[in-house]
């Protein structure tokens, strides 16, 4: 038997609690053990010496008016009728820690699932707004080109484009300069698309100088 | 928000608190009478009258545990004043609570939990501050079997007050842990079985011998100089 396993049965031992076989078994080996037998000794004498705080004592009258205290206090309680607060931390108490473990491992379970469910699709994830979105589809501004002179190539007229707009849903305003992909080329007139409507300017005038 | 108030009332006081404060307490004659019935009945007796609301038989119990829920207290917190505090505490809580006492361990256990998990808990509000105020030592020490081998087996180099005793042994059981203080406590000073500080404690026996073995070493180590 090893040493540890002795030393926890002591207590079982010396109040013969112990099964015939495994007693015999722990008084042989505290027979062949030194150390145990030491040990034995100082656990002996330890209970001893704890025993006599069973001598601390507090005066004989000191109980005599208990129970006249306990109606005092008890009336107190009854006419200060705890708050919120005072309900909020005695529910903290050891008394309730299995309700706020259960309450706990509810939540973490609930999260679990939520998150689940989002990285399968089945709950859509929030979209990042971009910063440099528009807010609303009302703050969409279409920019207008009426200041670009008459022989302004459309090079630099596409980078009037004060912001560029992303295709998006439904009901969106989607602006796609045609020339914009080619700067260089000078030689058509940009096109706006708004809605797959190809809106061409009206007033635009194309420079003479351009060749066609 | 007074619906809120009016829940917390119900919350806070239970059905025999609520009865004490509509019953005012019959005649002084027929009091006495009524406690000195009631000295004989037995605990699920008496919980079973304090639920139908008879504050009397509670304050049969309250007599009944006081002492031994003080001693357990006061070894716990070494603080007399805070002892006392504890168990009026403990108490107070156990009568607001009664009306949930379903009877499937005994009322002791019950009220013994109560009282153990409060000083637990303010134990460990009180982490910091250990200011001892303790009890005296009666005169019957001196006939106590164990303190007369325990004095037998000093050496004469060591020659030990027993206020210093006394003192030394209370810094080292603060040194433990709550739990393994408690267990300690109640197996090795109050004499409790390892069954019952299991149910107390709402754990294994297993648990409970583990800690007392535990507590055991480090209480060797700290008090080696008097073993």
């Amino acid at each position: 038997m090893e040493c540890s396993k002795t030393q926890r049965l002591f207590d079982d031992l010396s109040e013969d609690r112990l099964p015939e076989t495994l007693s015999r078994e722990v008084r042989r080996h505290l027979d062949e053990c030194t150390d145990c037998r030491v040990a034995q000794q100082r656990a002996a004498r330890l209970q001893q010496l704890l025993a006599l705080k069973r001598h601390e004592r507090p005066s004989p009258e000191y109980f005599d008016d208990f129970l006249g205290e306990f109606h005092q206090r008890l009336q107190a309680e009854t006419r200060t009728q705890a708050g919120w607060w005072e309900q909020l931390v005695a529910s903290f108490t050891i008394e309730r820690s299995r309700v706020w473990r259960y309450a706990f491992a509810g939540g973490v379970g609930v999260f679990l699932v939520v998150s689940v469910l989002m990285s399968r699709g089945v709950i859509p994830m929030a979209r990042p707004v971009a910063s440099d979105a528009p807010q609303a589809a009302n703050d969409i501004s279409i920019p207008t080109f009426a200041a670009a002179p008459p022989s302004t190539p459309a090079k630099a007229v596409a980078s009037t484009l004060s912001r560029s707009v992303e295709p998006s849903s439904a009901g969106s305003v989607v602006i796609i300069p045609a020339a914009a992909h080619n700067a260089n080329a000078e030689v058509s007139a940009p096109r706006y698309v708004l809605d797959r409507i190809t809106v061409t300017p009206a007033n635009y005038e194309v420079a003479s100088s351009i060749h066609f | 928000m007074t619906a809120f108030m009016k829940l917390s009332d119900k919350f806070k006081f239970g059905a025999a608190a609520k009865h004490a404060a509509d019953h005012p307490p019959a005649s002084a004659s027929h009091l006495v009478e009524q406690t000195v019935d009631l000295h004989h009945e037995d605990d699920e007796t008496l919980v079973a009258k304090t639920q139908r609301g008879e504050k009397e038989a509670f304050d049969i119990l309250a007599e009944r545990y006081k002492e031994r829920l003080y001693a357990t207290i006061y070894h716990m917190t070494s603080n007399h004043e805070d002892a006392n505090d504890l168990v009026q505490d403990a108490l107070i809580k156990a009568y607001k609570s009664i009306g949930s006492f379903k009877s499937q361990s005994s009322f002791y256990t019950w009220v013994y939990r109560i009282a153990v998990n409060r000083t637990i808990n303010f134990l460990k509000r009180r982490k910091n501050r250990n200011h001892y105020s303790l009890d005296d030592i009666d005169s019957n020490i001196q006939t106590d079997p164990d303190f007369v081998e325990l004095m037998s087996h000093m050496t004469p180099r060591r020659e030990v007050e027993l206020n210093e005793l006394q003192e030394k042994l209370n810094e080292a059981l603060q040194k433990l842990s709550e739990p393994h203080r408690a267990v300690v406590i109640m197996h090795d000073v109050q004499g409790m079985t390892h069954a019952d500080i299991a149910k107390v404690m709402k754990c294994s026996e297993g648990t409970v011998r583990s800690r007392v073995f535990y507590a055991r070493q480090q209480l060797q180590a700290y008090l080696s100089e008097y073993l």
